[in-house]
């Protein structure tokens, strides 16, 4: 990337939703952009069980020469606790292009996407000391819940942060479950992408 | 390839196999450096990371270790026969000793993590990769070759230098003792003996690491493609000498600490507090240091009393004295013929016989979420109070049938209403103050939501001054009576008294907790009305939500009930909105002696009075004598935070005296970071006014 292009402002680049048939011609670019970012390693299985099922949760910013700039990327699915969870899973913009503005946007579309799908949350986990990032959730609206101890590979904590959508989410029941209280503790990285076997193919 | 995927991704001209020769000669410095560099790894481990990324990154523990030994001869830095001119030296067969005591301490350390709760990968990581840790040789083993290590480096005629010589030596009669320590078998009574001869070594060791000399080609992260797991060979995790032996010093020390839970008196509130204290403790007590205190306190001896732990704390807390627990109860049997009604005391042994029965299960939980990492603690007593909750339901129902019992013995002024019942809902509102405490203290709650926070505390607490206000009540009478009877009956009395100094101590504690928070409550709305805490402006959510997120845990609990919104709203707007507050707001502010302020400063001269109080009557009456000086600091620490509060409010009411004619103040508050050392209790935070 180029110096010259780091003064572009947010609103001259174009957000795009992503798709399946441009795997191709962004999928490379979207590893590239989020492996030198987040401290996890994902296989490329852990991007493909995203794009394939959840493709239209992911959100790019690309510049006029079609560069990718930042992505998010989602799902969003019933939760053992009886919600219809939504759940950021990566979110990355390119580092001479931030404090833009750019990954609020690509946030924001993502949530628009999610309620529009009827989600009764949304939640996602970040370093504790991840400051803009901290800094970008709370300010939409999200609040920590819990903390994570070690919850990264790194050894590093996290917050859970968690955005409610709908009203009555609090008490919502798993169907079948009159008792309700699926021990919501079974493991911190229920939804952790890598960790997760089951995720993985 | 992402390198952060694989860490054993080959280089260029680099092979699959490490061509480190493990029979080579070494400099007695070199074996030092190695010693050293394992006992970082060692608590790299301990600190949470896998084996894989470090002790078995290592090629001395990856010969020793595999393809298996069948016999500990055979586990040796080879495998089949060498040559006699490759045999290994003195030196090399000291480093053995040393590394093969050092893989039956993780042996022992994996047995006694796995024994209690604890949860793999986040707490610590038990897999050894189908490596064979030598779990069925005893100790004694290992010693001796210890043992044998340090005569053959006491040889006069060896030529080593003396402090090197010396230096080895002291990390053999640590590993000794280390190990010793470790052992599972060691007898509960004599835990204590354990641990000081291991700091006895510590600071040698420390005052001659810089006597070794690294060898960085025996440790590999080429060993972990042969390491059966799922996971990609990921890079060898670097803890540096400083960090791992300041690790190894807190293991050492909380461990001993640990053993002194052994000298405790057979209370289960001096328990309580034990685990409350050591969980508190900073830094957080490693893994292992947590298993081997929860391993004394689930031990058998320590949990076959004669009266069964619940009972004595319900007995302690409601029934000092009480007809309903008098031992003669016991002494009675149903009558032969069963269509005959059982006699009453008979009646009241059984109804607390099967309370006590019922409630072990939640005993167990509440222990063992204290037992947990401090993140862990939180989450888990969100599921534990719902277990009491279910609990307090049984408990009213039986508390019917006492009630009745009593009734008709007519003895119903010696018993408290409800005093099953009382006891379940106390437990259950003190575990409600940790969680929102333990909230705070983890940076859970942002500035803007700490009126909310605070005030919800100061709700709860408040139901606990009530509940600990009966029964200071009743105790007091019940005491009265003792004294008044004909003749009085000062065994009783004296009895109650002492039972009484406890409920005395909990309600000053209560109080105090009570009042702190709402006067933070308070102080904390004026800030929010003052525009003085940053306020985001949230477009995707909305304060009833964001209140429905924050009440989760407790929605289900009844009592305490969580207050609807548009109450918990209006408990935060006093004055109207934030941005558009009425008239009278700027004129209170503006009053010193205005009714506002006198709230804030009343509650906080309250807390103050309060936790004085529960000083002065000091560790025993707080059933805290086994960790009084912790807790002595957490009750300084909570004055403390009232001192700081009083500091803030007048940095306030002096700016707002100042203030501009739209009601700007001239000054900024600052919110304590967590861990930083400028709170004075991390679950008290008090905002720090100062000048813009
Ligand atoms: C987190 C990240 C995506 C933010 O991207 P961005 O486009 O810069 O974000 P935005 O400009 O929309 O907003 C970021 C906010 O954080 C602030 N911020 C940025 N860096 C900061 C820092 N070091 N300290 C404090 N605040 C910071 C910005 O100022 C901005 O807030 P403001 O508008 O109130 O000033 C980007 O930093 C990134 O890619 N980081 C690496 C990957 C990562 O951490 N992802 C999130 C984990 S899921």
């Amino acid at each position: 990337m180029g110096d010259k292009d780091a003064n572009i402002s947010a609103d001259e680049l174009q957000y795009v939703q992503y798709q399946d048939d441009k795997e191709e011609l962004y999928l490379p670019a979207i590893r590239q952009l989020i492996s030198k970012d987040l401290s996890e390693p994902y296989s490329i299985y852990v991007y493909r069980y995203f794009l394939y099922q959840w493709g239209e949760l992911c959100y790019m910013a690309l510049d006029a020469n079609n560069t990718l700039i930042g992505v998010v990327v989602c799902k969003l699915e019933p939760h053992r606790s009886g919600t219809f969870r939504g759940y950021i899973a990566m979110l990355a913009v390119q580092e001479a292009h931030r404090g833009k503005g750019i990954a609020t946007k690509l946030v924001c579309m993502a949530i628009d996407a999610m309620a529009a799908r009827d989600a009764d949350e949304i939640v996602l986990e970040t370093e504790v000391t991840n400051t803009a990032s901290l800094k970008l959730y709370e300010r939409l609206g999200f609040l920590r819940s819990k903390r994570l101890h070690r919850y990264y590979l790194n050894g590093n904590t996290a917050f859970r942060l968690v955005l409610y959508l709908k009203p009555g989410t609090a008490t919502k029941k798993p169907h079948g479950d009159l008792n309700g209280n699926v021990g919501e503790e079974q493991g911190i990285r229920e939804a952790h992408p890598t960790l997760d076997g089951t995720h993985v193919p | 390839m992402d390198p952060k995927m694989d860490g054993g991704f080959l280089q260029p001209g680099e092979t699959l196999e490490d061509n480190y020769d493990t029979l080579k000669a070494l400099l007695p410095e070199e074996v030092l450096g190695i010693m050293d560099q394992l006992l970082c790894h060692e608590m790299a481990w301990h600190t949470g990371n896998p084996l894989s990324q470090t002790l078995f990154t290592s090629v001395y523990i990856d010969k020793i270790l595999w393809p298996e030994p069948k016999t500990l001869e055979q586990a040796q830095f080879y495998r089949g026969e060498v040559s006699d001119s490759r045999r290994p030296d003195l030196l090399l067969e000291v480093l053995r000793a040393y590394c093969l005591a050092l893989i039956k301490c993780c042996d022992f350390v994996i047995a006694k993590v796995t024994s209690r709760d604890y949860f793999e990968e986040e707490d610590f990581c038990t897999h050894t990769y189908n490596r064979v840790l030598f779990v069925q040789v005893p100790i004694d083993v290992f010693l001796r070759e210890l043992d044998v290590a340090v005569e053959s480096l006491q040889d006069p005629d060896l030529s080593i230098s003396a402090d090197l010589c010396e230096a080895i030596i002291t990390r053999l009669e640590f590993r000794k003792h280390f190990l010793t320590a470790l052992d599972l078998d060691c007898p509960l009574e004599h835990l204590d003996r354990y641990w000081p001869p291991i700091s006895s070594h510590l600071s040698s060791i420390n005052s001659t690491y810089h006597l070794g000399k690294p060898v960085p080609g025996s440790f590999s992260t080429k060993i972990q493609r042969r390491l059966a797991s799922t996971v990609p060979p990921r890079p060898i995790v670097e803890l540096d000498f400083k960090d791992a032996f300041s690790k190894l010093q807190q293991l050492c020390l909380d461990c001993e600490e640990g053993t002194r839970f052994t000298h405790l008196s057979p209370d289960p509130l001096e328990y309580q507090s034990f685990l409350w204290a050591f969980a508190s403790r900073t830094p957080t007590p490693l893994p292992y240091a947590r298993s081997y205190l929860a391993n004394i306190l689930f031990h058998p001896n320590t949990l076959n009393t004669s009266t069964t732990l619940p009972l004595t704390d319900l007995q302690c807390l409601i029934f000092t004295c009480s007809p309903v627990l008098d031992p003669q109860n016991w002494a009675l049997s149903p009558p032969l013929n069963p269509l005959l009604p059982k006699p009453l005391r008979h009646q009241l042994a059984l109804i607390i016989d099967e309370f006590i029965e019922r409630t072990g299960q939640n005993y167990l939980e509440l222990w063992t979420a204290l037992g947990q990492n401090r993140s862990r603690l939180r989450r888990m007593l969100n599921h534990v109070i719902l277990g009491w909750d279910q609990l307090q339901v049984d408990a009213n129902t039986l508390d019917e049938e006492i009630m009745a019992v009593v009734k008709e013995m007519q003895v119903q002024e010696q018993v408290l209403v409800y005093p099953l019942t009382t006891w379940v809902y106390h437990k259950k509102l003190w575990m409600i103050e940790k969680i929102v405490m333990l909230g705070f203290e983890q940076d859970i709650y942002l500035p803007d939501e700490f009126a909310g926070m605070y005030g919800f505390l100061e709700r709860v607490a408040r139901r606990r001054v009530d509940l600990l206000s009966n029964i200071y009540a009743h105790y007091e009478e019940q005491e009265k009576q003792y004294l008044r009877a004909k003749p009085p009956k000062l065994e009783m009395a004296a009895e109650v008294e002492g039972a009484a100094r406890y409920i005395e101590s909990l309600l000053a504690e209560a109080t105090g907790v009570c009042e702190l928070s709402g006067a933070l409550f308070r102080f904390y709305t004026v800030l929010l009305y003052l525009r003085l805490l940053p306020t985001p402006n949230r477009p995707f959510s909305t304060p009833e939500l964001r209140y429905e997120l924050r009440m989760k845990p407790f929605l289900t609990l009844s009592p305490p009930e969580v207050p609807p919104f548009e109450e918990h709203h209006e408990q935060l707007h006093g004055f109207g909105p934030y941005d558009n507050p009425e008239p009278s707001l700027l004129l209170a502010l503006q009053n010193p002696i205005s009714e506002l302020w006198k709230g804030i400063e009343d509650g906080i001269k309250r807390a103050k009075d309060s936790f004085s109080q529960l000083k002065k009557l000091g560790p025993k009456a707080a059933k805290v004598e086994g960790v009084d000086k912790a807790w002595g600091k957490e009750v300084q620490g909570a004055l403390a935070s009232c001192i700081a509060l009083g500091v803030a409010v007048v940095g306030i009411k002096t700016a707002v005296k100042e203030c501009d004619e739209n009601g700007k103040v001239a000054v900024k508050v600052e919110i304590p970071e967590m861990g930083s050392g400028k709170r004075y209790a991390e679950g008290w935070v008090v905002g720090k006014v100062v000048k813009e």
